[in-house]
């Protein structure tokens, strides 16, 4: 038959580029792989957080863990942890931690904590994690068996290693095969049924390369999806201003720093400054708005930041220029845009790499099996991305409207009604009376779960008045409270440091069973 | 706290150690540590399952006497004496009160003095001497000495059979849902076993290394083993069974 899938053809080899093909062909054993990439293009090497399902991820392309921590420098993340994001003063915090509140959904957890316990930051009061991110500790034990947690936990990671890393498993194992060669031409089909899809890539040196599904991860040249097909992309900068960092790796102090576990994230006078510690170093930056500040002012900030957390008086950031959007669309004819191809808003909680997988994920569940099926799964998946982006805008938005902070005009146009998305704006209006919940986000795979944004609205304090419920159950709720502290008071001496755990893994590697 | 001291026969000339069975000696325990080179023998009597170490880098060898910590159902009470109901005992049972220890290159005989098993009595019928009036020593030291020798080579032994096993991926974790004849639900987790689908699985220049170490034979005794999770349900049913039969006295 011959409008079966055969081939796939990945374009681009940064970390989505080869997540895409081991995603795909280890699920798909049958398919051809290759990957063609040129040779001595940089990846961008930013997004170095991951989200708890980089765990199945790996898993599922069947790499172990241990390899994984020692290959790519890989620590633990167990959530976030927002410094002067609420009002900007000194100790103003709040933690978003990947483990769920304990008991969420049993009782109203966010009527009792804002009633009766407000002293108490509301994650700091729901979950047992925000104390384990405070004492350093790791999120399992040495017995822990390979991807499996005491506590919820993604990572943090060296991206260019990461890539690296992937790239090895998928040549050795999972038979990918690797073109290094620079992709001159589109080489589209001219007439038949097939006329309009792409029909190969003319490389420089080794001729056309054919292929049935072509996946643009070529960055944000988006050479198929934006350069071929001019799929345009729908800016987003009226909403998320940000669209410019400045990076830079710094030495820990001391070999034995502690080693944090979640990525601190802290608000500026336009941005924030992620610091993400890797066993080797920290990775730190500033995001920021070029409409706001200017890069020289921006490169002062961070370096204080810097200065100010024990690091170098001098530093040189690498520059790192982009246009917040996404696609209208993320698959045309026989090609689909997986990574910063198909969109970029900011490093923000953390998206990128996670939207890399839940479309990789997406493509190797539902991999068309004949061209005709092609078109059906194309718009099922571009109808769900486009969810997906809008959802994520919506929450990253979300952390700049609470915010009090009016120490620039940065922070107070974020506020300003033309640029919330609508959907957040009747969404906030609904908040006002009650907690956010599932019936907010009815999709069996949403982005973000209601208790992420339960999070993020109490940990910055936004206030709601509803009439009690005979479901809020007060009595449950602080139950639920007391079991979250005694979870804390069992793991903090139980769980090693992060620090002492990355360093035994090295050593020793965790168990497989 | 364990009060260990190089064993000599100056400090310790009339020292006696008790060898009689019971939880007042420290038997009541829920498994014991064991090695390949035993599993034959207890293979017969206990099951044989295999823990996660401390760190997570080994996986010890256990027999199961019961199925929660403390629960010891070998040892059985009659008139009064207490027996240990099984014929063999694990050499790591058997060493008590006495340890190995490393003194430079010398392998020499430690005891915990505050074990139970040290008599506070010197008489005669308080347990077993360990010296003659000389300083000769005691068949039963004598023994003693070849159980910790053998003892202490065995759990040389087991790592490299755990690390074996770990290679090859021969251990799966399981679990035992055990319905009692009381009607209740219990389940014993946490222990892992051999995964006999990969065992059969292996190839053949795989399976002659373990042959040849012997360790081929040592992995279907534990596998043998698990049949005796039934006589061990048992024994819990008619331990039960035993206490309501008091109760029922007790109530008329």
């Amino acid at each position: 038959m011959s409008n079966t899938i055969e081939h796939i053809v990945v374009v681009g080899g940064g970390s989505a580029g080869w997540l895409a093909a081991a995603v795909i062909a280890a699920e798909h054993r049958h398919l051809r792989v290759t990957l063609v990439e040129s040779p001595g293009v940089p990846p961008i090497g930013v997004g170095e957080g991951t989200w708890p399902s980089m765990r199945d991820t790996l898993h599922r392309i069947g790499v172990s863990e241990s390899d994984f921590f020692r290959e790519c420098d890989a620590a633990f993340k167990q959530g976030s942890r927002f410094d002067r994001w609420v009002d900007g003063s000194d100790g103003d915090y709040y933690f978003h931690p990947f483990v769920l509140p304990q008991g969420y959904g049993d009782a109203n957890l966010a009527a009792a904590w804002q009633a009766r316990h407000r002293e108490v930051p509301f994650a700091d009061l729901a979950s047992f994690q925000p104390h384990l991110c405070v004492q350093g500790r790791a999120p399992k034990q040495a017995r822990t068996p390979e991807f499996a947690a005491v506590a919820n936990y993604g990572y943090h990671l060296d991206a260019g290693k990461f890539g690296v890393f992937l790239r090895t498993h998928c040549v050795d194992k999972l038979g990918v095969r690797h073109v290094l060669d620079h992709v001159d031409a589109v080489v589209p089909h001219e007439d038949g049924e097939r006329r309009g899809d792409i029909a190969g890539l003319r490389l420089r040196e080794s001729g056309t390369l054919t292929g049935d599904l072509f996946i643009d991860c070529t960055g944000m040249q988006s050479l198929l999806l934006g350069g071929h097909y001019g799929v345009p992309l729908l800016h987003q900068k009226h909403v998320l201003f940000n669209d410019r960092a400045l990076a830079v790796q710094v030495p820990y102090a001391t070999p034995d720093a502690p080693i944090a576990s979640q990525t601190t994230s802290t608000a500026q006078s336009a941005g924030w400054i992620w610091d993400i510690g890797l066993p080797t170093r920290r990775g730190i930056g500033y995001v920021y708005s070029s409409a706001h500040v200017g890069d020289e002012e921006a490169a002062r900030q961070l370096g204080d930041y810097v200065v100010a957390g024990g690091g170098p008086a001098s530093i040189s950031p690498r520059r790192i220029a982009f246009e917040p959007g996404y696609r209208e669309r993320f698959w045309q004819r026989n090609c689909v845009a997986i990574g910063l191809s198909a969109g970029f808003i900011e490093p923000l909680e953390a998206s990128a790499l996670a939207l890399v997988e839940m479309s990789a994920a997406w493509l190797a569940d539902d991999m068309p099996a004949t061209r005709a099926q092609m078109d059906v799964v194309a718009a099922r998946f571009n109808e769900a991305f486009t969810y997906r982006w809008e959802r994520v805008i919506e929450f990253l938005k979300l952390h700049y409207v609470l915010s009090t902070r009016s120490d620039s005009s940065y922070w107070i146009e974020h506020r300003q009604a033309g640029s919330i998305p609508a959907r957040l704006q009747e969404l906030l209006e609904l908040w006002r009376t009650r907690p956010p919940s599932r019936r907010d986000f009815p999709r069996i795979e949403e982005v973000f779960p209601s208790a992420s944004y339960q999070y993020i609205l109490y940990g910055m304090q936004f206030a709601f008045d509803g009439a009690p419920r005979a479901s809020d159950l007060p009595q449950e709720a602080d139950r639920h409270f007391r079991e979250a502290a005694r979870l804390t008071a069992q793991m903090l001496p139980a769980l090693p440091s992060n620090r002492a755990l990355l360093e035994h893994i090295r050593m020793h590697g965790l168990p497989r069973i | 706290m364990p009060n260990h001291a190089i064993l000599n026969n100056v400090d310790h000339k009339h020292l006696r150690v008790i060898t009689a069975r019971g939880a007042a000696y420290g038997d009541a325990v829920m498994s014991a540590l064991t090695f390949p080179a035993e599993f034959r023998e207890l293979q017969a009597h206990y099951p044989i399952v295999f823990a996660k170490n401390a760190d997570g880098t080994a996986f010890d060898a256990l027999a199961l006497f019961g199925f929660q910590s403390g629960e010891n159902l070998f040892l059985e009470e009659r008139d009064g004496a207490v027996r240990w109901d099984a014929p063999a005992i694990p050499l790591s049972v058997e060493r008590q009160p006495f340890l190995i220890g490393r003194g430079g290159e010398e392998l020499s005989i430690h005891v915990d003095l505050d074990h139970p098993r040290v008599s506070p009595s010197e008489s005669a019928d308080a347990g077993e001497s360990l010296f003659l009036t000389y300083g000769g020593t005691t068949e039963y030291l004598e023994r003693i000495a070849s159980v910790l020798r053998t003892l202490h080579d065995g759990l040389d032994d087991a790592r490299n059979f755990s690390a074996a096993l770990i290679e090859l991926e021969l251990l799966e974790s399981f679990v035992v849902d055990i319905e009692l004849d009381d009607g209740s639900q219990n389940r014993l987790g946490g222990f892992y076993t051999i995964n006999e689908e990969r065992l059969r699985a292996l190839s053949g220049e795989r399976l002659e290394r373990l042959s040849r170490t012997g360790y081929l034979q040592a992995i279907w005794m534990a596998v043998a083993s698990l049949s005796q999770f039934r006589a061990l349900i048992d024994r819990k049913n008619r331990s039960l069974t035993r206490s309501m039969a008091g109760t029922h006295a007790f109530n008329r």
